[in-house]
């Protein structure tokens, strides 16, 4: 055995990690790991059908296709993926940790990963797809479009670790966040823009900081989208001390909750 | 050198936290192959998993500059939906091993599972699981190995065969062992802890442990 430094066995175990996930997820499914990006694929093209190609062309400045792409997308990837496999990583992980190499942190760290990757190769998929069915699936400044995803991203995998570890002390987590789900995909603002809510309801939905996420992508994607509420530093306020709770958190906690 | 400075574990109960170990102060010195004994419940296991850092005391610190397995027993981390050779792969990569294929050679071979090594380790029966298990560890080069009664599952031949590996170990490592059976501790280890009322004691001879052992 050589030893190695702490930066060398991190790399490695997430490494394993990753493989050991690719494996484990859909390794019982008939068609195994194309799973991983046909899952969040189906699911696109559904609502993409559903809520789309209505075609009633309430949004005249965007195809409805293009809005859902560029709302549900990063929804569903960067934050519900994202925040669910987080909070899912120790019952999905804990023999593991019969290793001392490997720690919580890990597996959080390459979920998150794992998810961010996700969403940029189920978003090129898709969108070569929607270029291809004659749609333009380009954001008008794509770099931004990322910027704002990266903090999204950040924020989901914040409330993850948060919930994982609070759940292991009070179960109850798990259920309300269960019920939560299906109300905060219409709270989000997901499916419309924050411009067709009348006040008072728009000021009192922008307390939802993915509200913020949601506008914050759209005026990057669209050409001609302004919308009345995104501030970036509302959403990255909420990201910053959602981690900084996580983090404190984690480290007040992690031996214990191995414990359990 | 492994050493335990005061080292306390206790769990918290809905009566309060039990105390398994109190206050343990333990040198276990590099050219020893050590013995864990105590009755059932006395810390064994805890104290291994400490060892193996897999486990974390309560108070006080072990320090060691050794490279330690992980705690060998019948319930270690193996993944039961992947395959034998997934997670000799798995376990390979964590320990930054990263040409993989002769350890799973080496551990198709030594385990004598044959096609079982292809299938899912939750599949395994408990002896296939100790031999598995054992195989696993046997082909990484550890300074200290944690073997935690898991030679007491396997057949005769299979007990024959981890002996003669332990014996070759021995040579360039040590090893730490929980066993309930005296004539295995005879002749694997030549110090011993023994593990009573929460404390340990740390005896240079076996006979005199397994003596205060029986007398318990």
């Amino acid at each position: 055995m050589k030893a190695r430094s702490a930066f060398a066995i991190q790399k490695d175990v997430i490494f394993a990690i990753f493989v050991r996930e690719m494996n484990s997820r859909f390794g019982a499914y008939t068609f195994g790991n194309v799973w991983l990006v046909l899952e969040p694929l189906l699911m696109m093209v559904m609502f993409i059908l559903i809520f789309g190609l209505r075609g009633r062309g309430e949004f005249g400045y965007v195809d409805p296709p293009i809005f859902v792409f560029a709302a549900f997308l990063p929804f569903k990837i960067l934050w519900q993926l994202t925040m669910r496999r987080n909070m899912g990583a120790l019952q999905g992980a804990k023999s593991l940790m019969g290793f001392r190499q490997v720690r919580l942190f890990d597996v959080f760290l390459t979920r998150s990963l794992m998810e961010g990757g996700l969403f940029i190769v189920v978003g090129v998929i898709l969108g070569i797809g929607l270029y291809w069915i004659g749609f333009n699936p380009m954001p008008r400044d794509p770099l931004l479009v990322l910027s704002y995803g990266v903090i999204l991203w950040f924020f989901a995998s914040a409330m993850g670790i948060l919930f994982c570890m609070i759940g292991q002390f009070a179960k109850e987590v798990e259920k309300v966040l269960n019920m939560v789900q299906m109300p905060l995909l219409f709270l989000s603002a997901v499916f419309f823009p924050m411009t067709m809510v009348p006040e008072p309801y728009r000021s009192w939905l922008a307390w939802n900081p993915l509200v913020h996420a949601m506008e914050l992508v759209r005026e990057a994607w669209f050409p001609v989208y302004i919308s009345p509420v995104a501030d970036i530093s509302y959403l990255a306020s909420w990201a910053i001390v959602a981690m900084a709770l996580a983090m404190a958190t984690y480290r007040l906690s992690w031996q214990k909750v191995l414990a359990i | 050198m492994i050493r335990l400075e005061n080292v306390s574990k206790y769990y918290p109960t809905r009566y309060g936290p039990k105390y398994v170990l109190k206050n343990i102060q333990i040198d276990i010195p590099d050219d020893r192959d050590v013995a864990l004994m105590g009755v059932n419940g006395a810390g064994k296991s805890t104290l291994m998993r400490l060892i193996g850092g897999v486990d974390f005391p309560s108070e006080g610190k072990i320090v060691s500059d050794r490279f330690i397995s992980w705690p060998l027993a019948l319930s270690s981390g193996f993944q039961g939906n992947m395959t034998g050779r997934e997670n000799v792969r798995f376990i390979c990569r964590i320990h930054g091993v990263r040409d993989t294929a002769e350890i799973e050679e080496f551990v198709k071979s030594f385990s004598e599972l044959g096609e079982a090594f292809e299938l899912p380790v939750s599949g395994y029966s408990s002896g296939m699981r100790s031999k598995y298990s054992f195989a696993v560890s046997m082909g990484f080069d550890f300074d200290t190995y944690l073997i935690d009664e898991i030679m007491a599952v396997g057949d005769e031949s299979f007990k024959k065969k981890c002996e003669k590996a332990i014996s070759e170990k021995r040579e360039s490592s040590n090893i730490i062992l929980v066993s309930h059976s005296m004539s295995t501790i005879r002749k694997h280890c030549n110090a011993a802890i023994l593990l009573a009322y929460g404390r340990a004691e740390f005896y240079e001879s076996v006979d005199r442990a397994i003596f205060r052992y029986q007398s318990l």
